[in-house]
């Protein structure tokens, strides 16, 4: 049984998640000229996140600028414009910066540890099967049951696709841990799986964070 | 621009990367190398560290963005690009896009025009019968009317009981497809308008345009090649003989090669193979000719059980399996000919220096394709690390290979699981068959995953096919 006051109070010991913002591609790398360490950043905002976050970087390549875009709110922690109209390659890291814990991704994290996770057995791109994809699109996750056995997953990988069967206690699909054409390696969790005696305890993980969590602002 | 003072861009990973860093060094030609994350620990991005440090490699998103590619090119000053195979070695719009930019690039492969030319099949097909080169029987153009689709289908059933084919096939496939999409065989005429209908919908749904092309199918055919090679301007074209490349997997990809195409001294063949190989030589260079074709290039054709060739169409760049081809030739009785350094000297203007009659082959070459995968299991690839990996040294054996042979490393799970080409010489089919058997069992190859499962590989697919080369 998961200790929730022990996990919450961990991570209250250290509230924040460091996001490396590195270049996506190789470039020519200019920063705005008002970007310091302290500086506070926000990251897209909107009901659907249609207005995007701020800018961090424009990294450019065959005179195409691409601007690179502040992912989450957060503090600028290390500015690196060293690099400042230098030619980058593909995954330089350019700014460091500190993000304080939502209430979602506290329960997230919580639930990392509560649910039963299902893992990538190898490095690959995942995929749900369409008939599973239609319905986490149209009504999110938790809708969606799923039993040993069940084939719920396509691995893609060297130009071949497979088909992957879950294993592990029925229950509802909680959280999903990859993105679309993304690799995840062998061992990392694909999906959280909720089986029925363990939802009164994520209830408790979500209230508990509700109302003892506070929201930095 | 002096040849010497070139920088050819490695716009490409793995094996062929590793050769074309060596045929620039062959040449005193710099070079700079990419990689991606995936491919940290390849022996392409290891031999470029070695040869040069940092400045000489620079880490890309993909292999795939020709912006990032450009970018790299021009800030590492390269002055010409090769592509390798696959990425963009036949996509005529990079080609075009290299040598048109401010910062020109010589791309080196054929030029663009060629390239758009042979890279449609149906042209290919339609500039073939235009010379007079057997193509596979059907239609060179897409068809849009059932009624004639039908009349083609009657006609390519009728051929077939001509040449008293027991089980005609006629092939309807979308012209606009690729790949192996969109495609169906069909053995009865009543069946054809139905077969027709669906694939015409699927070309429509797929590809907007409801062209369908109608062949033959034809079954039981060894498949070959003529490596062609031509300087700048097309005055000077040459040939490297042929290849047989029947053994396949079941995805029909190449899996050994040999060189030359037939073996009229060794084996019986219902037919004159030696005429049928000078016959196909000759087509692909007149067709090289007619097209100034202006650098390597591999004309692939398909030789039935009667000895019927047929061109299948045309590769417009290097190929894997050139390395078969430069083991049997002799450049004014010259070993160590190196095709892809023919192809780099040639793409930067330098004219070939000799002429067919400069060139003479010697003996027999076989090459292995040694891959992690599974035969037994439709030749699923197989992921984990190589644990180690190793051969014996002997002169008539060459490898290539980009796998590190003193660290463990991990197969990338992005590529096809490729880890090496083993080419063999023998002075006649059973010397090379021998030397063939006897390098596949003295390879060491091991490894494992990380469910513990052992390394698999196609090595003793490769050793029980070496008795089948060259027979129908």
């Amino acid at each position: 049984m998961l200790d929730i006051s022990a996990v919450l109070e961990e991570i209250q010991a250290s509230p924040y998640e460091e996001i490396v913002v590195s270049a996506p591609h190789s470039g020519e790398i200019i920063f705005p000229e008002k970007l310091f360490p302290g500086d506070e950043v926000f990251g897209p905002s909107g009901t659907w996140k249609e207005k995007d976050g701020d800018l961090l970087a424009t990294l450019i390549r065959e005179r195409n600028p691409q601007p690179i875009l502040c992912p989450k709110k957060g503090e600028i922690v290390v500015v690196h414009r060293e690099l400042h109209g230098t030619f980058v390659q593909a995954g330089t890291e350019l700014i460091r910066l500190r993000h304080f814990l939502s209430r979602e991704e506290v329960v997230r994290l919580i639930l990392k540890r509560a649910l039963h996770l299902f893992c990538a057995p190898e490095r690959a791109k995942y995929y749900f099967i369409p008939s599973v994809d239609i319905k986490i699109k149209v009504s999110g996750p938790n809708v969606v049951t799923i039993r040993d056995g069940e084939e719920i997953f396509i691995m893609s990988r060297m130009k071949r696709e497979t088909p992957l069967r879950y294993s592990g206690p029925e229950g509802v699909i909680y959280a999903v841990y990859f993105s679309h054409a993304q690799n995840v390696d062998a061992g990392q969790p694909l999906i959280g799986v909720c089986p029925p005696y363990m939802v009164k305890q994520v209830e408790e993980v979500v209230m508990r964070v509700q109302t003892e969590w506070k929201v930095r602002e | 621009m002096n040849y010497a003072c070139h920088k050819v861009m490695v716009a490409n990973r793995g094996e062929i990367a590793v050769r074309i860093v060596q045929a620039c060094a062959k040449l005193g030609l710099d070079f700079v190398c990419i990689y991606t994350a995936e491919d940290a620990a390849s022996g392409h991005v290891r031999l470029a560290r070695e040869a040069g440090g940092t400045k000489r490699l620079y880490r890309v998103s993909s292999y795939h963005d020709a912006n990032e590619l450009l970018a790299v090119a021009d800030d590492a000053k390269a002055t010409a690009i090769h592509p390798g195979y696959g990425f963009f070695a036949e996509d005529y719009r990079f080609a075009r896009r290299v040598s048109r930019r401010e910062n020109k690039l010589i791309f080196i492969g054929p030029s663009w025009r060629v390239i758009r030319e042979l890279g449609d099949k149906i042209n290919t097909k339609r500039l073939a019968r235009s010379l007079g080169v057997p193509t596979v029987p059907g239609s060179d153009k897409p068809i849009y009317d059932e009624m004639e689709a039908e009349k083609i289908a009657r006609s390519l059933f009728e051929f077939q009981r001509q040449q008293d084919i027991e089980r005609p096939l006629v092939l309807v496939k979308a012209s606009a497809g690729g790949g192996g999409m969109g495609i169906e065989e069909v053995h009865d005429i009543d069946l054809f308008r139905s077969v027709y209908r669906r694939i015409r919908n699927y070309a429509v749904r797929h590809f907007k345009d409801e062209g369908v092309l109608i062949e033959q199918r034809i079954r039981d055919f060894n498949h070959l090649e003529v490596q062609i090679l031509a300087e700048r301007g097309c005055a000077n074209v040459v040939h490297f003989g042929t290849r047989n490349c029947s053994i396949q997997s079941i995805g029909l990809q190449k899996r050994i090669e040999v060189a030359p195409g037939f073996d009229s001294a060794s084996i019986n063949y219902r037919f004159d193979a030696d005429k049928v190989l000078e016959d196909i030589t000759r087509h692909s260079l007149t067709m090289a000719r007619k097209v100034r074709y202006d650098n390597v290039g591999t004309w692939e054709w398909i030789v039935t059980r009667e000895g019927n060739p047929y061109l299948m169409e045309v590769n417009t760049r290097i190929q894997v399996e050139n390395g078969v081809s430069a083991a049997i030739s002799r450049i004014k009785g010259q070993r160590g000919v190196d095709i892809i350094a023919e192809q780099i000297r040639t793409a930067l203007g330098e004219p070939l220096g000799y002429a067919q009659n400069d060139i003479s082959f010697e003996g027999m070459g076989i090459e292995y394709r040694i891959i992690a995968e599974d035969p037994d299991n439709r030749f699923a690839p197989w992921v984990g690390r190589i644990e180690s990996f190793g051969w014996g040294h002997e002169d008539w054996l060459t490898m290539h290979t980009h796998v590190p042979v003193d660290t463990c490393y991990d197969i990338p799970t992005e590529f096809d699981p490729n880890l090496a080409l083993g080419i063999v010489w023998g002075k006649n089919l059973y010397e090379m068959r021998d030397r063939g058997s006897r390098f596949l069992t003295s390879l060491t190859l091991k490894g494992g995953s990380i469910a513990n499962e052992e390394l698999k590989s196609n090595v003793a697919f490769l050793l029980r096919k070496t008795e089948d080369v060259l027979l129908f």
